[in-house]
């Protein structure tokens, strides 16, 4: 059996929305639908009954079993296009494009749309536990006084609903606590983060002047441009936040170098060369490798496994797996879940003691040059609806790339649970 | 030998206990061995225990629900007449168990419980109530409850200085719910006023009710979840109480034999439990 690489054709997104913003009534469902019906209107596949859609979402309502089924069904894409759900947390988007390319390589899939939809807004609220507990007993007892028995457990306290956190369920700190620890073991300055957090603002701005997201993004609910995006972000302004994790007089990071809850959907389109070249439709660029990593933010070591550490893992593995090194590629695309986040993740590359000790390098793995990363500005900016970025930033690196006129572009996304997904594109 | 072939029900212990608190005095304990025969490990009693101490439900049994199972014989043993302290007022200070081999839900389990080892304490006397378990005839668990009585008021210690001034290695936040003492008093059967509610702790010197100490153990150990080995003694000593509802920072630190447990206060540092997992079964 022959292996090819799949092409990355296109994305679609919708603009990202910050949390109970425009798309606060809008479901995953919704958005989803929207952004794949835009996907279908910028590639002509109305009617076209593609290879498979595969999406995720992170906070999910258990109605919504096949969410991305249902929303193909309600696109205009044919209803006879299978779809499923894939689910790893901020690295979804990006394994749902590794997923369908794979499939593609291997010649079980000519095309496919991969991607990912959060909503913050429309969250699955949960009922008390001890209530649920009582609910679930009464529903099982057999008599009628057995159920009377089990629902004389109702409390008054448990209507309280339980709504979905971002906080670990093994350590019960949100992923800002968490990496707050992160920040200070590897001394990330408050400085260092804003400039990071501005960089991404102007970035993305001067993207969105030039035209560059025009073929990337739809707009829906009234919005045309993400909503969490400040153009003139400065220094300044940013110095002016009050600190929102970490403690005391140590604390960095605030709400300006940290992602906003947000909500929003992203697509990418994956195809054969052959299918492509059926459908007269030019390749932005190919999915040439990928690779997941994991780290013990449980009981693992408070500086090398901090909970969004685990890409600095997978990267040496793909480098070494493709004959590549650090500085062989035109772009690199580090997903900002905090600003300090990407600091550390650079800061672990280019720290031999680091890279020798825990990476089973001989010495740093190097680092990259500023003006190659996230050059059409990244999550900060934007907002991160969590398994919407991987789909925003496959669609926008793969433009990128064809528009340099051929190139290698990086990819590195950290996921709650301890988990980071990388991949390299190459046009 | 005592043979008892189900456990003791606890609240009339506790109202026996309530009523003869002034019967018991002495310098010896008595040399009686409790025995409680054959007690069949129940799945749904084992999975509602699991679930309130914070377990995954499975077929293996926590270090700690064994004590539970041996609790009521303890009881029973420190109600007997020539148990030298009321039980009213015996605080519970530190616990040791030793896992020898797991045992399965489904087992037969049988128990020897006796006291142990009276000797002075600064604060007063301590003691130990020493519970075994066997399966099939094989020793398989055993457990070391060390109690103190309070007979003499003692400053509080200056500089403490086994305890770190923050806490080491990885660190869970864990919510302490208000329910926490009804729900473990539900699976345990340990209904000691003290950790129902605020008004049933009042009258024993809380302000609010205070969360039990098994299960704090028992939650602590359920941290680490995978990462236990088949045979393994695990030690605690109890300190300030958890006063109910709050949240505690659970911390635990690989050593070279194990783990090192330290949870405290979430706000305010204030030590509740310090203890470790050592690997294996020697003592």
């Amino acid at each position: 059996m022959s292996v090819r690489r799949a092409a990355v054709i296109g994305g679609n997104r919708i603009p990202f929305a910050r949390s109970n913003g425009p798309y606060a009534r809008a479901s995953n469902q919704d958005m989803l639908t929207a952004t794949i019906d835009g996907l279908v209107a910028r590639f002509g596949l109305q009617d076209e009954r593609l290879g498979e859609v595969v999406v995720g979402a992170v906070l999910k309502h258990s109605r919504d079993f096949n969410l991305t089924r249902e929303a193909v069904l309600g696109s205009k894409l044919s209803p006879d296009t299978p779809a499923y759900d894939v689910q790893q947390a901020c690295g979804t988007g990006l394994e749902t494009v590794i997923v369908v390319a794979n499939k593609i390589a291997l010649g079980q899939l000519e095309s496919g749309v991969a991607g990912g939809v959060d909503t913050t807004s429309d969250a699955p609220i949960a009922i008390h536990e001890d209530l649920r507990a009582v609910l679930l007993e009464a529903r099982r007892a057999t008599s009628i006084g057995g159920r009377l028995k089990a629902l004389s457990g109702v409390r008054p306290r448990q209507l309280v609903p339980a709504v979905p956190s971002n906080s670990e369920p093994r350590t019960g700190m949100s992923m800002g606590e968490h990496q707050a620890v992160t920040t200070l073991e590897w001394g990330i300055s408050r400085a260092a983060q804003d400039e990071l957090a501005v960089a991404s603002h102007h970035n993305l701005a001067a993207a969105y002047e030039r035209g560059f997201f025009d073929d990337l993004v739809t707009p829906f609910l009234g919005l045309t441009r993400d909503q969490n995006l400040r153009p003139d972000s400065s220094l300044d302004k940013l110095a002016e936040l009050t600190t929102v994790f970490g403690r005391g007089e140590s604390a960095t990071m605030t709400a300006g170098n940290s992602t906003p809850l947000s909500d929003g959907a992203a697509t990418v389109l994956l195809a054969s060369d052959e299918w492509a070249a059926e459908h007269r439709l030019p390749v932005l660029a190919h999915v040439v490798d990928a690779e997941t990593s994991a780290v013990d933010y449980v009981h693992g070591d408070r500086k090398a496994d901090g909970l969004l550490m685990a890409p600095v893992y997978a990267l040496p593995r793909l480098l070494a797996r493709n004959k590549l090194s650090l500085g062989d590629f035109d772009c690199y695309e580090i997903h900002e879940a905090f600003a300090s986040t990407v600091l550390a993740t650079l800061a672990a590359w280019a720290d031999g003691a680091f890279c020798r000790q825990h990476l089973g390098l001989t010495g740093a793995l190097g680092s990259i040059e500023r003006t190659k990363l996230n050059v059409n500005g990244s999550s900060l900016a934007a907002g991160h609806p969590f398994a919407a970025t991987g789909g925003r930033i496959v669609a926008g690196l793969a433009k990128q790339l064809c528009q340099n006129g051929g190139g290698r572009g990086l990819i590195s996304i950290c996921a709650a649970g301890g988990q980071g997904v990388a991949a390299i594109l190459e046009a | 030998m005592k043979l008892l072939t189900s456990p003791p029900s606890l609240a009339p212990l506790y109202a026996r206990a309530a009523l003869t608190g002034r019967l018991h005095r002495g310098d010896t304990l008595p040399d009686s061995v409790y025995a409680l025969t054959d007690q069949v490990i129940r799945l749904d009693h084992l999975a509602a225990y699991q679930r309130v101490c914070g377990f995954r439900v499975t077929d293996e049994v926590p270090a700690t629900y064994l004590h539970v199972l041996a609790f009521p014989v303890s009881v029973a043993l420190m109600l007997e007449r020539g148990f030298p302290f009321p039980l009213v007022g015996l605080v519970h200070v530190a616990n040791a168990i030793t896992v020898i081999r797991p045992v399965r839900c489904g087992e037969s389990v049988s128990f020897r419980v006796r006291a142990a080892d009276l000797r002075t304490h600064p604060a007063g006397r301590q003691l130990d109530v020493v519970a075994e378990a066997s399966a099939a005839g094989e020793l398989v668990w055993s457990s070391r409850s060390t109690y103190l009585r309070r007979e003499k008021p003692t400053a509080p210690r200056a500089g403490n200085n086994t305890q770190s001034a923050e806490p080491l290695g990885s660190i869970s936040l864990v919510p302490v719910p208000e329910n926490i003492g009804r729900k473990y008093a539900a699976v345990s059967g340990d209904r000691n006023p003290i950790h129902l509610h605020a008004l049933t702790a009042r009258p024993f010197g809380f302000g609010r009710a205070i969360a039990h100490g098994m299960w704090l153990e028992a939650r602590t150990l359920a941290c680490l979840e995978g990462r236990l080995p088949d045979a393994y003694t695990v030690e605690v000593t109890f300190k300030a109480p958890v006063l109910l509802p709050s949240a505690v920072r659970m911390a635990t630190e690989r050593a070279a034999d194990g783990w090192r447990l330290d949870v405290r206060a979430a706000c305010s540092d204030k030590p509740h439990l310090a203890g470790r997992v050592r690997a294996g079964t020697s003592a």
